[in-house]
């Protein structure tokens, strides 16, 4: 009923975004390539490789209970580094390394992450019933509010698909008993759901791909 | 698909590119232009103040978010009307980059309409074809903290300009004719919880902006800005700094709200007044009386949104309607709905100026809210009292228990009764028409001090999967109170509605349904499957003599309708 009346007044949505987003993401590696090594002040490369230590080289880490960074949204990595620096999410090695940085470091750090490809860990798709009681959840709680439709989020609100299976359940533990207490919101949103809805909701957010994102 | 992720790229690209420019000796292109005649730029006519004032009784354009300053949503063309509306077709579709949640107005002058989109695009289209004139992609911060989804209600126009508010909390003006960036202005810091995605309002040379973050803990504000260069003209503090009020115990309906009297004032002389944290955003645009050089707004919720134990007191201007002085910003009046709120109950929905009869019949200048209450309110202008309050649009039921540790349910949800969903009035029958959710939920509350700008929600407040959610459209005659009509919806509802004096009502559904009713019997006349949920207020406007019905179907992020990226024009043969 929709298409017969559609004009032709742009390219087919599908096709052009999908190769818009292609230029863009062209243009960023290319971009923040340079400007790695550019613009960063004194140290940061150093960072940047001591970050690699732990959160992959190429961007996958090396335990599946830390995060992945790579893509992950520029304004969350920001205050994420914000918050160990001031002690308002702790984590032994996290608050060592934060230490020393400057406002102007981490928020170099986090466009320099952000800018980099989210990588592909092709994390398996749950069964049909585990996916029905994450969507369940998902939906009582309201969780595409902040983080959207496809789980991506948006600012400084992480992506949270195809996330590490492993550490969205830590974090969701975490956040449950508030031993990550750098976001008492989200620790009331996960104590409405219950213990037993961790796992399906980790497995499914972390089987997820974002269409157009290149993974 | 693609346009969500294209903003996410766009995002992630703004700050790469911001870097590229200090390479480069041009900036980023920020600007499209689509066809020929768009090299021209816009045919703009410049819009003068008298357009603005006279707005409601302009049929060719579309000025306001809400028609007119009054805000009544009411068109006063009858080219379509309930005889033919049967007949309604699209003229055009228009589809743009960004698909995500739609809640914009489109706004048409002269021939050219400007809409906006999730993340700060704004289209300027011709209103006749659907071509595009321009495309603007505001570069937004990295930083964004925002509730319900990266939404925009709509740009303002005035003059050459067309003035837009963004999500990292930035007040812009473009050129009309061109879509480039005139000034822009930062309104609050976006990393303590500010954002926005309301339309702003221009009115008298100055533009008037609110501020969303209460749940946030951001302390809210209305503002004035000069439209020509941006400055500040006013500052009001949603929240004042004695918020305390007069320890109410019921609300403005006289129900009792089993508050704690006693424990609150103890926690006042403890901790005092919370005014610096007490959230208090504005979702919504003010109406404004010229005459009695007054605007009219209403103020969203108290943060934290669950957890009343850390700020004692009625909390106000919060949940409330308010009056200022146009030229000065000066408190006049206000009237709270629910003092002390912990259910997230705010006053959302534009407030409309419309003559009612008041307790004695005498027909008065009135304000009018559509609340989450699920209650019309009927305001006397002058002093902003109550003269009554609607049967309830919706089902009321275990109001107002207080939240518990593990949750205890109520109707309504936290989203309403009417959510931020203007509404629209046909003054010829003293009818009101509010779209409502029936959504109950489970409240539940948990202490935690502020976070520093983040997610302060006091607890979590949950749809019950077992329970069925739906909605309804309800024509109210706000002369009496009570209900005219009422259709009821398979989904919640939001969006908004529009009124016509071809006694008509249209507005649009969850499911991608688009229709008009009869504005005395709620008969649906005509449906349209959009394809996406229609969950953004329609506009009217002619051209060459033939009336045209728009809106938007995109969906909406805050109860996950099905996205689209469509801007739909509707018109006779």
């Amino acid at each position: 009923m929709l298409l017969p009346y559609l004009r032709a007044q742009k390219e087919i949505p599908g096709v052009f975004g999908m190769r818009h987003i292609a230029i863009s993401l062209g243009l960023i590696a290319a971009v923040t390539a340079f400007t790695a090594k550019s613009s960063f002040a004194d140290g940061i490369d150093d960072k940047v490789q001591l970050c690699s230590g732990c959160h992959g080289e190429n961007g996958i880490p090396q335990e599946k209970s830390t995060p992945i960074i790579w893509g992950q949204n520029e304004g969350y990595l920001y205050i994420e580094l914000r918050d160990f620096k001031s002690g308002a999410r702790k984590n032994d090695q996290m608050s060592a390394i934060v230490a020393d940085l400057s406002k102007q470091d981490m928020k170099a750090l986090a466009a320099h992450f952000a800018g980099l490809k989210w990588p592909n860990t092709a994390q398996p798709s749950p069964s049909k019933d585990i996916t029905k009681q994450a969507l369940t959840v998902i939906g009582s709680i309201g969780c595409t509010s902040c983080h959207l439709d496809q789980y991506q989020g948006d600012g400084s609100t992480p992506r949270l698909a195809g996330q590490q299976s492993g550490y969205l359940q830590k974090t969701m533990a975490d956040f449950r008993d508030r031993s990550r207490g750098n976001n008492p919101g989200m620790s009331d949103l996960l104590n409405a759901a219950q213990p037993a809805d961790l796992d399906p909701i980790a497995q499914y957010l972390a089987s997820l791909t974002v269409i157009g994102g290149g993974q | 698909m693609v346009g969500i992720r294209s903003s996410h790229a766009h995002a992630a690209a703004v700050g790469t590119l911001l870097a590229f420019s200090i390479f480069t000796a041009a900036s980023a292109q920020e600007i499209e232009h689509k066809s020929k005649e768009a090299v021209k730029g816009a045919p703009s006519p410049t819009v003068t103040q008298d357009e603005l004032t006279k707005a409601a009784q302009d049929t060719k354009q579309f000025l306001h978010t809400n028609g007119n300053y009054e805000q009544t949503r009411y068109y006063l063309g009858k080219q379509i009307n309930t005889a033919n509306v049967a007949k309604l077709r699209p003229a055009w579709i228009f589809q743009m980059d960004v698909r995500e949640s739609l809640e914009t107005t489109p706004i048409i002058v002269g021939d050219v309409m400007y809409v906006t989109t999730s993340f700060d695009h704004v289209y300027a289209l011709n209103a006749k074809t659907g071509e595009q004139y321009w495309h603007y992609k505001h570069k937004m911060g990295p930083i964004t903290t925002y509730c319900c989804g990266p939404n925009n209600r709509g740009v303002a126009v005035y003059d050459d300009k067309v003035y837009l508010a963004t999500l990292d909390a930035k007040l812009i003006a473009l050129d009309a004719k061109t879509g480039s960036l005139v000034w822009e202005t930062e309104l609050a810091d976006p990393e303590s919880g500010y954002s926005e995605t309301m339309a702003p309002t221009a009115v008298n040379g100055k533009i008037i902006i609110g501020t969303n973050g209460g749940e946030y803990g951001i302390r809210g504000f209305v503002r004035a800005y000069d439209a020509k260069t941006g400055k500040l003209v006013w500052n009001f503090d949603t929240v004042p700094e004695n918020s305390v009020g007069v320890w109410a115990t019921k609300d403005a309906t006289g129900k009792d709200l089993h508050r704690d009297i006693e424990a609150e004032k103890a926690q006042f002389a403890k901790t005092g007044d919370p005014y610096k944290t007490l959230g208090g955003g504005v979702w919504q645009n003010p109406a404004v009386d010229l005459k009695l050089n007054r605007i009219f707004f209403v103020v969203g919720n108290p943060s934290p949104d669950l957890d009343g134990s850390q700020r004692p007191g009625d909390n106000l201007y919060t949940d409330s309607l308010v009056s200022l002085d146009l030229d000065t910003g000066k408190y006049v009046c206000h009237l709270q709905y629910i003092p002390h709120d912990v259910w997230d109950f705010d006053a959302v929905s534009p407030p409309i100026l419309v003559d009612v009869k008041d307790k004695d019949g005498k027909v008065i200048p009135g304000v009018i809210h559509g609340g989450k209450t699920g209650f019309v309110y009927v305001h006397d202008r002058k002093d902003c009292s109550l003269i009554r309050f609607s049967e309830p649009m919706v089902a009321q039921e275990n109001m107002w228990s207080l939240p518990t540790a593990d949750g205890v349910r109520m109707l309504p949800g936290a989203n309403g009764g009417v959510e931020w969903s203007p509404m629209a009035v046909n003054p010829k029958h003293s009818l009101a028409y509010a779209i409502n959710l029936h959504q109950p939920m489970t409240y539940q509350v948990q202490s935690n001090p502020y976070p520093d700008g983040k997610l302060w929600l006091g607890g979590a407040f949950k749809v019950i999967p077992s329970e069925e959610s739906f909605g309804n459209v309800t024509a109210v005659n706000y002369d009496t109170g009570k209900i005219k009509w009422q259709v009821k919806t398979p989904e919640p509802m939001m969006g908004g509605a529009l009124a016509t004096a071809g006694d008509l009502v249209f507005t649009g559904e969850a499911n991608g349904w688009f229709r008009a009713y009869n504005a005395e019997s709620g008969k649906v006349l005509w449906s349209f499957q959009c394809g996406a949920g229609v969950n953004a207020p329609p506009s009217a406007y002619s051209l060459d003599g033939k009336e045209y019905i728009v809106v938007g179907a995109g969906g909406n992020t805050q109860i996950d309708f099905k996205r689209g990226n469509n801007i739909i024009a509707f018109t006779l043969d």
